[in-house]
């Protein structure tokens, strides 16, 4: 059902941008291009910001679908992962003087070995159980999460300064210094480190997937989980991976966009929402789907919140939800459903 | 057996000495009972920052008030605090009012958010049970008539006014007239009752709201494309309504915009005013205006009252914390004038109070209105000057000059 390499359906695409379209037409007409033509920093900005926080989501998201696609649970945790990697890079941050982007080396290894723990004690023992149990259980699992950092951090917001703030970032033969200017819109250079870290990561990850003995096997147990048995592949091993990878990935997007979020225990929650958005729309398990979707969403957010000032940002967001669901359950990238 | 009855009745007739000994009017109202005061506030969840300072802070009126005699028109009565958590959901903060009452609370004070200020007020409305709100702000709350309501900070419409009307002023003051803003505001209630109170002040006094601009607090992660709107909007100021993280990004993003406007006013803004805003934002909340309900920090009794809390809990005492105590004060002075804790002889002392206090920059007493609004509730505007929140507006409260214009991403302005 995973991983297999698709191609984006045509007509899904087609659908989707018609849809968006259509939506425009409705609202203003003709207004929208005129709009546009006036007010081009604003719709750059939005192209911008919606593809620097896409990227993010992207990241969010390739866990999330991971764990779906290989263990067949929806991590409700999932936020709740970030947050508590988020805290970490903080504690190592604040008390020990680490550069934030240092701390990835701690987040991420940390979320790892949580989540192969959590898969190994609490999961496996609902693999076999129906749906509900195991959504409950990471949901109940979110919920101590939060209120244990809650316990030990309080609910004051936290902050972590971006460490290049000041002096810019050697480059060797430049220093860069934020924000950038992006034909008249800004990108704030924490905001770009995200994103490019985000690319970088989901390159990793596919790479693993795809090139290496390991991420073969994970495919296999994603496809196939008795056939994978059959040929000597450790199912559950690979679910103990696979689970932790998927923490890994959310822990280093929380780590990366700490530097320009205030972090609060749940502060996690928010990123959990797109995620589930951004999955179903990649196709559930789809590990490309979710960096395409991630990105999607991103701008959808932004552009519509930019052509249709006075509505939330996130009413585009679930009108796309919405019209996927209706017209291709399956995601853009996924099989038949 | 027989001893421990003969014990019992013994105890039952000391105790019925002390009643009567101690009874002015009242026999049943002695010195050995105690009046329970309920304090509802989101202890856990996002808003726990708050919420427990609120707590702490009723709890450590209660004991002041005890300290220094308890309740002389009831021969002493001490008071008894009670908590509840609401976690900040409206169905937990009704229940949690109803189990208070069952439980013998007289009054309740509380909540934080005006979604559980709306469900509290329904149950102690039922109950007949006094409700002092200390922090809620959304007019809707008292909009609905009832009698056991009351609320000592001022509402949006007030906060609204008042926002306008101080920018006009403070900027005509300082030679720089407003005559266009931008508006920036969470989507809630709370920011639209305040933004339309704005708008609507903003207008008579010759002021034009040339863009609104929303966005939802709970899920915003960057309001660069916000920022943007309001600077192609070209306005004089940048005015914004929301909470405490949303007003951090909302600093971050303009100081990468850099929108070439003459300031950024915050109206009953949950960022701009507190201790922690200039920490957090760094160099971006130079200069940040808010108007907004805050303690007086001209006045000694509130220096003195906070830096008590802060020595007992090791916490600031935030604006809403300080509501909360001045809250108890109220039940506390009505309890004094009705000589009674009957909840609805103490409704009946508190729709008559005339409580000066020293805590807030009121122009007045605590006085309710019919709806229970104090109608002597105003906001004061503050200003980020050095990294310190400092009081600028109204004169008589003002600990420095406003500065205006006040570009606060500029370099030394």
């Amino acid at each position: 059902m995973a991983f297999k390499g698709r191609k984006v359906s045509g007509r899904s695409l087609a659908l989707l941008g018609l849809g968006i379209a259509a939506l425009l037409v409705l609202v203003w007409g003709g207004d929208a291009l005129s709009w546009a033509r006036d007010n081009r920093v604003v719709l750059v900005q939005a192209l911008v910001t919606g593809l620097l926080l896409g990227g993010v989501y992207s990241l969010v998201s390739m866990g999330l679908t991971l764990i779906f696609g290989v263990l067949d649970i929806l991590n409700f945790a999932h936020g709740a992962f970030m947050a508590l990697a988020m805290y970490a890079s903080f504690v190592l941050v604040a008390n020990a003087g680490f550069d934030p982007y240092l701390s990835l080396l701690v987040s991420v290894p940390l979320l790892f070995v949580l989540g192969v723990l959590v898969q190994r004690v609490l999961l496996a023992r609902v693999m076999d159980q129906p749906h509900e149990n195991q959504l409950l259980l990471t949901f109940g699992l979110a919920l101590l999460i939060e209120n244990a950092l809650l316990m030990v951090f309080t609910a004051t917001p936290r902050t972590v300064e971006f460490p290049y703030a000041q002096t810019g970032i050697p480059l060797g033969f430049a220093t860069v210094r934020g924000p950038l200017d992006v034909f008249g819109a800004v990108a704030d250079l924490p905001r770009v480190i995200a994103f490019l870290g985000s690319l970088v990561i989901a390159g990793g990850l596919f790479y693993l997937l795809r090139r290496t003995s390991l991420g073969t096997a994970i495919r296999a147990v994603a496809e196939n989980p008795d056939g994978a048995a059959m040929v000597g592949i450790d199912v559950r091993r690979m679910h103990m991976i696979a689970f932790g990878l998927g923490t890994a990935c959310v822990a280093a997007a929380g780590t990366l966009v700490l530097p320009f979020l205030s972090l609060q225990p749940t502060t996690g929650e928010q990123f959990n929402v797109i995620a589930f958005v951004v999955v179903v729309l990649g196709g559930l398990g789809n590990v490309v789907g979710a960096l395409v979707g991630g990105i999607l969403i991103g701008l959808v957010q932004e552009l519509g919140g930019a052509f249709v000032p006075g509505v939330d940002k996130l009413f585009f967001v679930f009108v796309v939800f919405v019209l996927t669901l209706l017209l291709r359950p399956q995601g853009l990238f996924g099989g038949k459903p | 057996m027989r001893t421990r009855v003969q014990a019992t009745l013994l105890m039952v007739a000391a105790a019925l000495v002390v009643v009567a000994c101690g009874g002015g009017g009242g026999a049943s109202q002695g010195g050995s009972e105690t009046i329970k005061i309920g304090s509802l506030h989101p202890l856990t969840g996002p808003l726990a920052v708050d919420g427990k300072r609120m707590d702490q802070a009723v709890k450590m009126a209660i004991e002041d008030i005890n300290k220094a005699g308890g309740i002389e028109a009831l021969d002493g009565a001490k008071l008894e605090f009670i908590s509840g958590d609401t976690k900040g959901e409206p169905e937990t903060a009704s229940s949690e009012a109803q189990r208070m009452i069952d439980e013998g609370a007289v009054a309740l004070v509380g909540p934080y958010t005006s979604a559980t200020a709306a469900t509290i007020a329904r149950t102690a409305e039922r109950s007949q049970v006094p409700f002092i709100i200390d922090v809620a702000t959304a007019d809707s709350i008292l909009a609905q008539g009832y009698r056991y309501t009351f609320r000592i900070q001022p509402g949006s419409q007030t906060m609204g006014e008042y926002g306008a009307r101080y920018l006009k002023e403070i900027s005509e003051a300082q030679g720089s007239p407003v005559e266009s803003v931008a508006y920036i505001h969470e989507s809630s209630e709370f920011g639209t009752s305040v933004f339309e109170a704005f708008q609507k002040e903003a207008q008579r006094l010759g002021i034009e709201v040339v863009r609104e601009i929303t966005y939802d607090a709970l899920n915003v992660s960057d309001l660069t494309s916000e920022l943007t709107q309001a600077k192609a909007a070209d306005a004089d100021v940048i005015v914004a309504t929301g909470y405490y993280r949303d007003g951090l990004l909302l600093a971050q993003a303009a100081a990468n915009v850099k929108p070439d406007v003459k300031a950024v006013y915050g109206v009953a803004n949950g960022a701009f005013d507190l201790d922690t805003f200039p920490e957090d934002a760094g160099d971006n909340g130079n200069y940040y205006l808010s108007s907004n309900y805050h303690y007086d920090a001209t006045s000694d009794r509130a220096r003195k009252l906070r830096q008590r809390f802060e020595e007992r809990t090791g916490e600031s005492m935030r604006t809403a914390a300080v509501f909360s105590y001045q809250a108890v004060e109220v039940i506390a002075d009505a309890l004094e004038r009705a000589g009674s804790s009957e909840p609805q002889e103490l409704r009946d002392a508190i729709a008559e109070t005339s409580l000066q206090t020293e805590l807030f920059p009121f122009d007045g007493p605590i006085e309710f209105d019919d709806r229970g609004q104090n109608v002597n509730a105003q906001p004061i505007v503050m200003q980020v000057q050095d990294g310190e929140v400092v009081q600028v507006y109204p004169e008589k409260y003002a600990q420095e000059e406003p500065i205006f214009p006040a570009t606060p991403w500029s370099e030394g302005r």
